[in-house]
């Protein structure tokens, strides 16, 4: 495994875990101030792209203009890529949520999934199903060497720009006026109609600014890799869904985080062999024995009262936990033990076997050393990074945001 | 002179309940007026359709002769009603300050764009509700000071979200401020503070209207009282009129305990 192989697929990862948290930043907005999911978040990206492309296509761009020209072409195209998915962003909500506010919160979540399809459709309507293809620019596919590695310009690109979004949105909700108002209403909605803040407006702008965002997530696709289908935006809202329970729904930052997360999973999932990949998982192997063997009971051990404290007790629970099988077993078998000891024992040894079959796992990708992941497999490699993460952290990475802490 | 705050004949019913039911009454500029009653006799639903959150099934309220019946939350705060929270509800998760500004939402209008570009003007208008912000919280000296006013609201102590609720409501300089039990499970020495705060109010040209339990604040504070139960008002006049009358000693102990002080 070569340097150069680890720093294209890094500058991969970024790549697309960055677009993922354009797209994440939308759902985990809106579920911060109105606690659902807007599954129809996805076909707004659509949105993006198409108008994104269909702009540069009825422009004509080619490589024959001039590049103060083609700039001018491709802002032209930036524009109709916000303004678009902000439109339509906004008539969603008008329209599918609005009305039914209030309501069980399974209620908008099918009309969720009920504009989903109704867009998806319309998509096809407009633009017809075959997918839409960029013009072909020597801009898609330019790179440049850097120490003799070849990266993406777009790839970068795409990295910068949505840096700048995020710092950007992270100054909009944290200082400004309208930010404020949207913490407030996402905190307590009533509380906040009541200290004069039109709440109906709050969110309206909630839904166009992650639809903006989304919209350029659109456009920087499309760019990226030259064509797009009308149902991109399932797969890609789903992924950023992920991403945003990755990171802790309703977090803005958890949404970047988790993003990229899932974003490096993948690409090193399906770019690096098992020999190689069999180091990940023995990191997380390390990482799974410090947790049974240190944190855990050390944190268990703050728990018990001063007076119970005694040596032999201390050290009765870290066994538990270091010499799982047969201490766990022993004390879960023995009559008379306090309730302490027996949780702790049935914890160790469920510890235990996730940490058996890390090692397991390790093992086996080691054997077939120089075997790699089908590409076809990527949606599994994110599934099973979720699974993992949420068994372990229930509220995301950095935990949900909205959670009142009295 | 017109009255700051009128109801004409108020009626509010949930289901076959009725809440509120054919409620008058006045508040003139600069006057503080508590309402009193046992638990559920319409108190606090008085407070929430005033403030927008029910529309009245029937009646008229009128702010400063202007009626304010049937208007948005947010409307009605525009138009000068301000008002805390019986149970606290501030915004737990934001700074001590960001609160208080958040309750000048309505009064300032610094735009998107503008906010994003950092304008001059957006720049004065912060720094200036920023001043006025800390002037409000300096109104409970020693409270909110210095790195205090920076902490979430959720790491303060009970009784200082109290006062934080009530300096939120102030930020926006209301025509009227309601107050839902400012003293609520304060202690004596908390509530008597408390007490002193609101009186300041008054000397400083604010009209209150306010929901309270505790006999010494109403006492206190109050120019006039007025007594609900089963959403109707069963007395109005100063503390010791309404205290001693007998519909409200029936209403607070029961008929027996009413005759027998009779």
């Amino acid at each position: 495994m070569s340097l150069d192989h680890i720093v294209t697929v890094t500058v991969g990862g970024l790549t697309v875990g960055m677009i993922y948290a354009l797209i994440a930043l939308g759902y985990t907005m809106v579920y911060g101030v109105l606690k659902f999911i807007n599954f129809a978040h996805g076909e707004v990206f659509t949105i993006g792209g198409y108008t994104a492309a269909f702009t540069l296509l009825a422009l004509g761009v080619n490589d024959a203009m001039s590049p103060i020209v083609m700039a001018g072409c491709i802002l032209l195209a930036l524009l109709a890529a916000v303004i678009a998915p902000m439109t339509v962003g906004f008539l969603i909500e008008r329209i599918a949520y609005r009305p039914l506010r209030g309501r069980s919160r399974i209620i908008p979540l099918l009309s969720a999934i009920g504009v989903s399809i109704v867009m998806q459709q319309l998509i096809i309507l407009v633009f017809g199903p075959t997918p839409v293809s960029m013009p072909a620019l020597a801009l898609g596919s330019a790179s440049f060497s850097l120490g003799g590695i070849r990266i993406r310009v777009l790839a970068v690109v795409i990295i910068v720009v949505s840096a700048l979004l995020m710092i950007g949105l992270t100054y909009l909700v944290r200082s400004t006026r309208i930010g404020k108002a949207m913490r407030a209403t996402s905190q307590d909605m009533e509380a906040a109609e009541m200290m004069g803040i039109d709440t109906n407006k709050t969110i309206a702008f909630t839904f166009i600014v992650g639809s903006a965002l989304a919209g350029i997530g659109g456009l920087l696709v499309v760019m990226y890799y030259g064509s797009l289908k009308y149902d991109a935006g399932f797969l890609y809202g789903l992924k950023a869904f992920t991403s945003a329970v990755l990171g802790g729904i309703g977090n803005i930052p958890g949404a970047v985080v988790g993003a990229l997360v899932l974003g490096m999973t993948e690409t090193y999932g399906v770019s690096l062999d098992l020999g190689f990949l069999a180091w990940f998982v023995l990191a997380g192997l390390v990482l799974g024995l410090y947790i049974q063997m240190v944190r855990v009971p050390g944190r268990r051990l703050q728990h018990i009262a001063e007076d119970r404290r005694t040596p032999e007790y201390e050290k009765s629970v870290k066994n538990v936990y270091r010499l799982a099988p047969y201490f766990a077993v022993k004390t879960l078998l023995a009559e008379r033990t306090d309730a302490l000891l027996s949780v702790s024992a049935e914890h160790a040894v469920r510890l235990m076997c996730g940490n058996a079959f890390l090692a397991a796992s390790a093992a086996a990708m080691f054997v077939f050393g120089d075997v790699r992941i089908d590409t076809r497999w990527q949606p599994v490699i994110a599934f099973v990074v979720l699974m993992v993460i949420l068994m372990f952290r229930p509220s995301g990475i950095l935990g949900e945001a909205i959670t009142e802490k009295v | 002179m017109t009255a700051t705050l009128e109801l004409q004949g108020v009626s509010m019913s949930f289901g076959g309940l009725k809440a509120v039911d054919n409620l008058s009454f006045a508040v003139n500029e600069n006057e503080i007026v508590s309402i009193i009653g046992p638990n559920g006799s319409g108190k606090t639903t008085t407070f929430n359709v005033i403030s927008g959150l029910y529309e009245p099934d029937s009646g008229e309220i009128l702010l400063k002769g202007e009626s304010v019946a049937g208007l948005r939350p947010d409307q009605v705060h525009d138009k000068g009603i301000s008002r805390t929270f019986q149970s606290l509800r501030l915004f737990s998760n934001m700074s001590v300050l960001e609160n208080v500004l958040v309750g000048m939402h309505a009064v300032t209008d610094a735009g998107v764009l503008s906010s994003m570009l950092r304008l001059p003007s957006v720049r004065r208008e912060e720094k200036a509700m920023r001043e006025k912000a800390q002037e409000i919280l300096g109104m409970f000296p020693g409270r909110f000071s210095g790195p205090r006013q920076q902490q979430p609201a959720y790491s303060l102590s009970y009784a200082n979200r109290r006062r934080l609720e009530i300096a939120r409501a102030l930020a926006s300089d209301p025509t009227l401020l309601m107050l839902d039990e400012p003293v609520a499970g304060m202690n004596p020495m908390e509530s008597r503070e408390v007490m002193e705060q609101i009186k300041v109010l008054r000397d400083r040209g604010h009209t209150i209207l306010m929901i309270e339990h505790d006999m010494h604040v109403v006492e206190g504070v109050s120019d006039r009282v007025i007594a609900m139960d089963h959403g109707v008002k069963i007395a109005e006049g100063s503390y010791h009129d309404v205290a001693n009358d007998p519909q409200v000693v029936e209403a607070y102990l029961g008929k027996r305990a009413a005759e027998a002080t009779a």
